[in-house]
């Protein structure tokens, strides 16, 4: 129960942090960058819930990302409809998409999974691709209309719009994940990634807990794509590209997958790694690949996983807790 | 339908390229449990130093293919010891992140050393047309069918018939007996990588002397691979072949008959359906392990 409370802690804390900066930092730079902290903080949640919370690896989750930002796209050049609109209903067609993979992938396991979920996000991707009629192809779709309220503010003021509803997704992407995971149902998924016969053998129905899981994270998806729509106010065939899910992973990761409050992290360092080695242009993605495989060789459990070490070391009993001690300070 | 044979010609010719692109892939995922993301790095890599080869060293087509399978076998052999040999035993996870973060850095690394262009790959015979009925096709192309069709035969006996192909077979059913039965198995997972990575480029470069040699190819190459490797199932040397062909005449037939820009989506709904009816694959005969 401790972990429950201090992950709660850690959430409320970031949360109210990121909700100051719009209030100190006028900057429009530094507030693209908190959007994009936050948006990517929704991406890397949601798929945590399937990558930590199911325990199957998907390469898919573009797939939502990409449903939804077509959808807000969509719906608003070709519909006339408002952003309050097409940001839920983006995320409700993901989450039907959502349903539609998981009945064919969640009976898989392994590599199956992994290779079949990347499929249907080329399938998507292949699709946006050549049903010009719908999405205007490789060209993708310009001009996604920004919010009425939005024609007098200027660009500052835009800026600061899109980090508080960037913010309230997150905020309501966490609620939603906290609820699940704390739920009955989300230890009966932690019960199927633990040992999946186990679980059968008491009754829980691996299926529709994983399903539930992929559902919520692909809703999740599909709005923070509607929101991206809008922001950059283009999209493209892109969205569905590998090299999205590949920043997503990589946050999940390093933050430590199967933990709240590990995503967040690592949207943060990622944005910002990615930020900085801007200046090396060329270098960025060669510097980003060693990265990859540093974390996997050195850091295998993310960065939470290392804390949640850490504090089962210090809560051992008695005869061990000196030798930890001992490690601490020496740390 | 007086164009079917050349259709189905075709096919079969960009089925054996894909039956060969996919069987490194296939064995290193079915002996190694290894999803290895770089694949179609190593493919390109091949193609790339094959170019080099055979332009800047002048060398010709044959001893180009010796010094590539050479050189990445020796690279195959080092990425094992040094970068999966660690995550041995840790499920697929870590060695579907490692490989996807080699293939980054793979990718992005010879792109700053050779750049985005086409490299063309000194192809051993002319390119002039070899007429078989009515059937076209050139004679480079069947050219490099045979050479699939060895490689994929030296391939199979590697494993079938040599005392280190035994030693694979015995390793990947059971490391702890063979270890006790004396099989340095460290040494033959480093060598089923490298033997896989000596396929991969050894496709690239064949390959890239009949399209060319390109840096950004990688990721297409791996995707053909994992459809080619799910159609067949994983880890079958038929399977991988059958596969291949499969995927080659759908693919030309859809293009010929049906529309040429969605050609590629064709295999991914092929590994849908394949999924659905026979989940293991065409070929493969045990469910996946718990």
């Amino acid at each position: 129960m401790t972990m429950m409370k201090l992950e709660r802690h850690c959430l409320v804390a970031l949360m109210a942090l990121a909700a100051l900066l719009p209030l100190v930092v006028r900057d429009q730079y530094v507030l693209h960058i908190g959007i994009m902290v936050l948006f990517y903080a929704v991406l890397a949640s949601s798929l945590n819930l399937v990558v930590g919370y199911v325990g199957e690896f998907s390469l898919g989750h573009t797939a939502f990302l990409g449903t939804g930002a077509y959808a807000a796209a969509i719906l608003s050049t070709q519909y006339g409809w408002p952003m309050w609109a097409t940001v839920p209903v983006a995320g409700l067609l993901a989450a039907l998409v959502g349903v539609v993979i998981g009945a064919i992938t969640l009976r898989l396991q392994g590599p199956f999974f992994v290779i079949v979920t990347l499929s249907f996000a080329e399938v998507l991707r292949l699709v946006a691709d050549n049903w010009i009629a719908l999405t205007n192809g490789p060209m993708g779709i310009a001009g996604v209309p920004q919010p009425a309220l939005l024609s007098e503010a200027g660009n500052l003021g835009a800026k600061q719009f899109y980090y508080g509803v960037a913010w309230v997704l997150l905020a309501v992407t966490l609620y939603l994940s906290f609820r699940f995971v704390h739920s009955n149902a989300g230890r009966a998924a932690v019960a199927v990634r633990e040992n999946r016969y186990v679980a059968q053998s008491i009754g829980i129905r691996p299926l529709s807990y994983s399903m539930l899981a992929l559902v919520l994270g692909a809703l999740l998806s599909g709005m923070a794509g509607g929101f991206y729509a809008h922001y950059i106010s283009f999209v493209g065939p892109e969205m569905f590209r590998f090299a999205f899910m590949v920043s997503m992973i990589i946050m999940v990761l390093i933050g430590g997958k199967g933990t709240l409050v590990g995503p967040l992290i690592g949207a943060l360092l990622v944005t910002f790694l990615e930020e900085y080695l801007r200046e090396a242009k060329e270098l960025r993605l060669s510097i980003f690949g060693l990265a990859v495989i540093a974390i996997v060789l050195f850091l295998p459990r993310g960065l939470m996983g290392f804390v949640v070490q850490w504090r089962a070391a210090r809560a051992a009993p008695a005869p061990q807790a000196a030798a930890p001690k001992a490690q601490g300070s020496a740390a | 339908m007086e164009l079917l044979p050349q259709y189905l010609a075709n096919g079969l010719v960009t089925g054996s390229f894909y039956a060969l692109s996919a069987l490194g892939l296939t064995l290193i995922l079915g002996l190694m449990r290894v999803v290895n993301f770089a694949h179609g790095e190593l493919y390109m890599l091949g193609g790339v130093m094959g170019w080099w080869a055979t332009t800047r060293l002048g060398l010709d087509f044959f001893s180009g293919l010796v010094l590539v399978a050479v050189a990445m076998g020796a690279f195959g052999w080092l990425i094992d010891r040094f970068l999966i040999e660690r995550i041995r035993h840790q499920g697929e996870e870590p060695g579907i992140l490692l490989t996807i973060g080699l293939s980054i850095f793979l990718a992005n690394t010879a792109l700053l050393a050779v750049g985005t262009a086409p490299l063309k790959v000194e192809a051993p015979i002319s390119a002039g047309p070899l007429f078989l009925g009515t059937v076209v096709l050139t004679k480079l192309r069947v050219f490099a069918v045979g050479v699939c069709a060895l490689l994929i035969a030296a391939a199979w006996l590697v494993i079938h018939k040599t005392r280190l192909g035994r030693a694979m077979r015995a390793t990947f059913q059971d490391p702890m007996a063979a270890q006790l039965v004396g099989v340095r198995t460290a040494n033959v997972y480093a060598a089923t990588f490298a033997m896989g990575t000596v396929i991969a480029s050894m496709a690239g470069m064949l390959l890239g002397s009949i399209y060319s040699a390109q840096v950004a190819v990688g990721g297409l190459v791996s995707m053909k691979a994992f459809v080619v490797v799910i159609l067949g199932g994983m880890g079958s040397f038929a399977g991988a072949i059958a596969g291949g062909l499969l995927l080659g005449v759908v693919e030309a037939l859809w293009g010929g008959y049906v529309a040429t820009g969605w050609v590629d989506i064709i295999g991914f709904a092929l590994v849908i359906v394949t999924l659905v009816f026979r989940p293991y694959g065409l070929f493969s005969k045990r469910a996946e392990r718990a």
